[in-house]
């Protein structure tokens, strides 16, 4: 193993920002789907977003094992909510299957989804966004990423659509690479959450404290080196970082 | 710790009220007598003289409790011959079947299952402090904030997401599934009591307490202010199962 090999982790870099844009190239029908049919009318019925089904079924497969449609509140004409979701990890065959979800805000099982980040994080910013590792106790209570696109109407977010991929497959597609660096290493998240990692010093879900992750984010996530040695690598264009210690 | 359960045969409908809030302590009871399906529906009340003189108070602060539960929907009150205070159950979860599920439930698998749900949403309170990032809080203290003003189903269900984000946080799959399951198994009984306002706003202070705690990343303390606001919630159900039992 070279010097440059462990200090950069290319394989690592390139085969994540790799899987990040295959599943976002997946969403790409989808959204298109959305967007098209939300241009049609403005009278828009949740029973319409059936006709997205084809899109969304086609983006099932490799990593992503639920997609979808999520609506902003109101932009539906009869009912306040939309929710056009299927997923393949149900049934023994892998065969898709449609997820429902509580939409009545009045039900005791309502959970209001307008909240989770998955949905937040795409509208407020108006970009695509990877969430988690997270509890995804909404849908299918599995430790789950969530790949997120905003969906527009004209100017107006009208949702999003998007892929779930589990952390568990996540961590088997990428865990040989990351073995291979041969250094204690782990892909973090834009908070500084552990997606996956070599050592369990680094445990799942847990946040990595000793580097200030997001401030990093935020100012440009260009390589670094802390002074300890730790080095910081943004995966291609994917909000994935590699961190190697010494 | 947990409080002495011996006081609860008092709570039996209408013993004799303490001196405060009495008007509170009232609508308190009666509250819980409609909504555990004590009282049926469309049953008379007992006259203003009447329940003043078993509560042992005046007809002043029995109107007073009426007028309190008039505005909550569970009492109506006709005027004129035939008239006088009628219970209105509430359509929300079928109120004789939950009385009937907590009658049936021994003190015994009570504790049994406050033990596992304390273990449950204990440890979970505790990895939330290590876990949780800006976001996590952000949607924590949303959560927490829908305890504000809520009562009757709103406060149950406010309780129930509290603790399910809270799990959550935690980052713990297992530890989630293991809250929605014992919530579902008996979440609708231990939040329910939850209804008159002055347990809701203990509990909202109590809410903001924990995510206090977890957003100082102060683990031990989000873990014991959590086992302490579940035990005041299953203190409230051991009594109320016990004035069940009270004939």
């Amino acid at each position: 193993m070279t010097d440059t090999h462990t200090l950069t982790g290319e394989e690592v870099v390139t085969q994540v920002s790799a899987l990040v844009e295959e599943i976002f190239a997946r969403l790409k029908p989808v959204l298109a789907a959305a967007e098209t049919l939300l241009g049609e009318t403005a009278d828009l019925s949740a029973e319409a977003l059936h006709t997205i089904r084809p899109q969304v079924i086609e983006a099932l497969g490799g990593l992503v094992v639920g997609a979808g449609f999520v609506s902003a509140p109101n932009v539906l004409a009869d009912q306040e909510l939309g929710f056009e979701w299927w997923t393949s990890c149900r049934t023994d065959d892998g065969a898709p299957e449609q997820l429902f979800i509580s939409l009545d805000p009045e039900s005791p099982n309502f959970l209001d989804y307008t909240r989770q980040s998955w949905f937040t994080v795409p509208r407020d910013s108006g970009r695509r966004h990877v969430n988690g590792p997270y509890v995804d106790y909404l849908c299918t209570d599995e430790y789950t990423l969530t790949f997120t696109v905003p969906v527009t109407r004209g100017e107006e977010f009208a949702g999003v659509v998007g892929a779930d991929v589990y952390v568990r497959e996540f961590e088997r597609t990428v865990s040989r690479r990351l073995r291979a660096l041969g250094r204690t290493a782990a892909l973090l998240n834009a908070q500084g959450r552990v997606i996956v990692s070599n050592s369990v010093r680094k445990a799942t879900g847990s946040l990595v404290r000793e580097i200030d992750v997001p401030a990093w984010w935020a100012s440009g996530a260009e390589p670094y080196t802390a002074p300890g040695g730790m080095t910081l690598r943004r995966c291609g264009d994917s909000p994935i970082t590699l961190l190697v210690t010494t | 710790m947990r409080k002495e359960m011996s006081n609860s045969a008092r709570l039996a409908m209408f013993a004799p009220l303490e001196q405060v809030g009495r008007a509170e302590a009232v609508a308190a009871r009666l509250f819980d007598a409609i909504t555990l399906g004590l009282l049926d529906d469309a049953e008379q009340l007992p006259s203003e003289a009447e329940l003043a003189a078993q509560f042992r108070v005046s007809t002043v602060t029995v109107r007073e409790a009426l007028a309190v539960l008039r505005q909550q929907g569970l009492v109506e009150t006709r005027r004129g011959r035939g008239g006088g205070s009628f219970v209105r159950t509430p359509d929300w979860p079928a109120q004789s079947s939950w009385a009937e599920r907590l009658r049936l439930v021994s003190m015994a698998e009570l504790r049994d299952f406050g033990d596992h749900y304390l273990a449950v949403a204990g440890s979970a309170a505790k990895l939330a402090a290590e876990r949780s990032t800006p976001e996590d809080l952000e949607r924590l203290r949303l959560t927490a904030e829908d305890l504000l003003g809520a009562s009757g189903p709103d406060a149950t269900r406010a309780e129930r997401h509290f603790h399910l984000e809270v799990a959550a946080a935690a980052q713990s799959p297992r530890l989630t599934n293991q809250e929605v399951q014992l919530q579902s198994e008996h979440g609708v009984l231990l939040w329910a009591p939850l209804g008159d306002k002055e347990t809701c706003r203990g509990s909202y202070a109590e809410h903001q307490a924990i995510v206090t705690a977890i957003a100082s990343a102060d683990g031990d303390r989000a873990r014991a202010l959590t086992e302490e606001h579940l035990l005041g919630a299953l203190d409230r159900l051991a009594d109320l199962h016990l004035t069940l039992e009270t004939p």
